[in-house]
């Protein structure tokens, strides 16, 4: 070797060694695995038990007994049938909740769509009709995503558990051609909305805009009453049978599911726009794109926040009418099984409510003469956080035998008073609040109020809102001293005062700022990319909390297929542990950001120049 | 400086987020619920027999510590059950303890412990579906709370005999 480095003799040494273990590890593994496949004699029975007949022969004859067995068999309905690997309940669960996501964004698109459109049809700019525009370009493959995932859990229903599906089918047999057709309507309305996009009257296409949002959501109506027959079953005997299908559509969980679901479609279906803006703003080459994007984040976001503040009252009113319909079923949510869900549900939501608030502090910067705003943003942090920490803090707490007796029960002495509900409902009472006040800096940033009332308008203001934080704390407080009838009906009085606030401090801030002097231009596209990826981040979170939800809506009935009716006997008939859900939850919420991440890249397809053939120079 | 492709930072938050997520829900307590087991009841069960399966059906099949709590004060939503034996059998005048247990798990809305809301269910009937004898063992076991069990598998109230029970023995 010329010029190389010889290698020392202990190196060669130490390979030899190396290689002639490898070698001998190797031989083994061969020669076992030789000695394993070698031949062996049959073992042979007796010779009198020993089968004479030729092998095709025996074989013919055994098809022929499977087959006669067959036909004397009489038909038997089967109660339940197994899914491989994963079970018949994880397979409806993860299809059923991919069915619901493009579900609920398929129904919110079109609303804020609509509402959007009619904005730009209104002020005559044309900004809103082309971002109106946008939205729907995610909607028509996000169809046919809904469609299939519905086809596909129905036909897991029938296969899977086919004697409580006919059960529910016969209850519910007067719906299904009504919810076929209103299908067929919502494609028409659907399309012809998308592609007659600038094609008619623009009073026309908000007609077509407004038929599809009173199909959508007379779809999710029916569809709601057949899951909450589930949960909170009426219009049926003790035995099943049924006594009136309107009974058993208008159950107690209906109308208060029916209105969640709308808002919180709205909250979703923001979220996941905001969340395309913000992957064509990464992608963005140019300032202008830039500032197209950042807009349609900020507007997506904006429907997702708006829609979200007052989606806990509600739950609220969800959660009162399981309660009013069985404590049983009220507390195994609240106190017992489930519970602890909704220490997972508190971090979502201060998470949601932490980057909600984060994205529009980082907004600020867009705008000039922010200054003076900023500095009440440690203020909201603060609150937001504490906030946050009382929500999440658990009840009982897991500890050791000893530390239960150094506590003197599972209750932690101090903080476990911010366990029980009273803490907890002022706590989410005052984080919308906080929210809301960080919307109200946002939109006076740049401006200051002209008219002669200013003064007088942000004291009132001011005092609205301390009043209304005021009046929350205190009946948090009281809470603990009176009995459960008074304390269950304080929560209505602190929804009530925060939402008195929000809609009187939003009349006079809309007055004040009439014919407001600008100090600052809006600059969109001026924001950190750091904004966009918060923007990606509450999708997620708003999907994982909806993955979450939807677990605890159907799992509270637990070992019932129809609350209290039809009782479950498959093997799946048990609650599994949080974990376990969370995992499908999560399993779940990767398979939708997969396929929107497709649906995203279809609709920028949209956008990219046409193939064309390269054309020779030569 | 390498540049990480867009689509791969996405992915990134979104597993990151998702993780996270899923990690949380490692850190709450783990619990499998199953549905409740059938006991099996025996005619000749004892007194003191009656009290263990009571306190059995009533932390699994009869659901009953979902609501109530044994010896726990403060704010509660439901009456606590420490003592009730000593409580029950001056509850409702005319009542023994074993027509008011029994009233309350049959007909529970009859009467309603003052400071609290309606809300206990129809024991014997479904989603909880008690049956006769599992309610007297219920019976027996709220008896032992503060009080000495009386009662057997023959003894008779008004809801699981025609003629009504004057006390704990038929």
């Amino acid at each position: 070797m010329n010029g190389g480095a010889t290698p020392s003799k202990k190196l060669l040494v130490l390979l030899a060694v190396v290689g002639a273990a490898l070698a001998l590890f190797a031989v083994v593994r061969v020669a076992s695995f030789l000695t394993s496949a070698e031949y062996r004699a049959p073992i042979r029975g007796p010779e009198a038990t020993e089968e004479t007949t030729p092998r095709a022969e025996g074989l013919a004859d055994e098809r022929a007994a499977a087959r006669k067995k067959a036909l004397e068999k009489p038909y038997e309905e089967v109660e339940y049938r197994a899914f491989p690997k994963i079970g018949s309940r994880v397979a409806v669960w993860v299809v059923a909740q991919l069915h619901l996501l493009f579900a609920a964004f398929v129904l919110a698109v079109p609303l804020f769509a609509f509402i959007i459109e009619a904005i730009g049809y209104k002020t005559g700019d044309g900004r809103y009709d082309r971002l109106a525009h946008e939205f729907t370009k995610l909607l028509s493959v996000s169809f046919s995503l809904t469609a299939t995932f519905g086809a596909f859990l129905t036909f897991l229903l029938i296969i899977l558990y086919p004697k409580f599906t006919t059960y529910l089918v016969s209850v519910f047999s007067p719906t299904f051609l009504p919810y076929v057709l209103l299908f067929f309507g919502e494609a028409f309305f659907l399309y012809t909305y998308y592609y007659g996009w600038g094609k008619f009257h623009p009073l026309v296409h908000l007609g077509l805009g407004l038929g599809l949002n009173v199909v959508g959501t007379a779809i999710m109506f029916i569809a709601n009453a057949w899951l909450t027959f589930m949960t909170s079953p009426a219009g049926v005997s003790e035995k099943g049978a049924v006594l009136s299908v309107w009974d058993a559509v208008h159950n107690y969980t209906w109308m208060p599911i029916n209105v969640h679901r709308v808002i919180a479609n709205v909250a979703f279906g923001g979220s996941v726009a905001a969340a395309y803006a913000a992957f064509k703003f990464l992608q963005a080459k140019t300032d202008e794109e830039r500032a197209h994007y950042d807009w349609m984040g900020y507007i997506g976001n904006f429907v997702a926040i708006i829609a979200f503040l007052p989606l806990p009252f509600a739950g609220y009113w969800l959660a009162k009418e399981i309660y009013a319909y069985s404590q049983t079923l009220g507390l195994t949510m609240m106190g017992g099984a489930f519970s602890w869900l909704f220490i997972i549900q508190a971090v979502l939501i201060g998470n949601l409510f932490l980057a909600a608030n984060y994205y529009l502090w980082l907004g600020m910067g867009r705008i000039e003469g922010v200054s003076s705003f900023q500095r009440f943003i440690k203020y909201l942090l603060i609150a937001i956080t504490v906030c946050f920490m009382v929500w999440a803090t658990p009840r009982s707490i897991i500890a050791t035998v000893s530390e239960v007796r150094a506590m003197g029960g599972s209750s932690h002495p101090v903080l476990g008073f911010l366990g029980v509900m009273s803490a907890k409902n002022t706590a989410v009472n005052i984080l919308i609040l906080t929210t809301f006040m960080s919307f109200l800096l946002y939109r006076r940033t740049g401006k200051t109020a002209t008219v002669s009332w200013a003064r007088a308008g942000n004291a009132a203001q001011v005092l609205i809102f301390a009043l209304a934080a005021g009046f929350v704390i205190f009946l948090g407080i009281y809470g603990y001293f009176v009995e459960a009838t008074v304390r269950i009906g304080l929560s209505v009085p602190q929804v009530l005062s925060v939402l008195i606030a929000m809609v009187s401090i939003t009349a006079i801030d809309v007055f004040l700022f009439r014919g407001a002097a600008r100090t600052g231009e809006v600059r969109w596209g001026r924001i950190p990319a750091a904004s966009q990826y918060v923007l990606i981040f509450i999708a997620v979170t708003f999907t994982w909390l909806m993955g979450l939800m939807g677990y605890v809506r159907s799992g509270l009935r637990q070992h019932w297929h129809v609350y209290g009716v039809v009782r479950d006997h498959s093997a799946d008939a048990f609650t599994p542990t949080l974990g376990f859900a969370t995992k499908v939850v999560s399993v779940t919420v990767l398979a939708f950001f997969l396929l929107i991440g497709f649906v995203f890249w279809l609709a920028s397809l949209h956008d990219k120049k046409d193939w064309e053939p390269r054309t020779g120079t030569s | 400086m390498i540049r990480v492709p867009l689509v791969l930072r996405l992915a990134g938050l979104v597993l990151a987020s998702t993780a996270f997520y899923t990690y949380v829900g490692q850190m709450v307590p783990q619990k499998e619920v199953f549905p409740p087991q059938e006991v099996v009841l025996l005619a000749d069960m004892t007194t003191a027999d009656m009290v263990r399966v009571g306190g059995e059906i009533m932390e699994g099949k009869g659901l009953c510590f979902t609501c109530h709590t044994v010896g726990k004060k403060g704010p509660l939503r439901f009456p606590d059950l420490e003592g009730i034996a000593v409580r029950a059998s001056a509850r409702i005048p005319g009542l023994s303890d074993v027509e008011y247990f029994a009233q309350s798990m049959y007909e529970p809305d009859l009467f309603v412990v003052s400071g609290f809301n309606p809300g206990m269910p129809v024991i014997p009937k479904p989603p909880i579906g008690l049956t006769d004898p599992e309610i007297l063992c219920v019976i027996a076991h709220l008896q032992s709370l503060g009080g000495t069990p009386t009662v057997t598998m023959e003894t008779k109230h008004r809801y699981n005999n025609s003629a009504v029970a004057s006390g704990a023995k038929p």
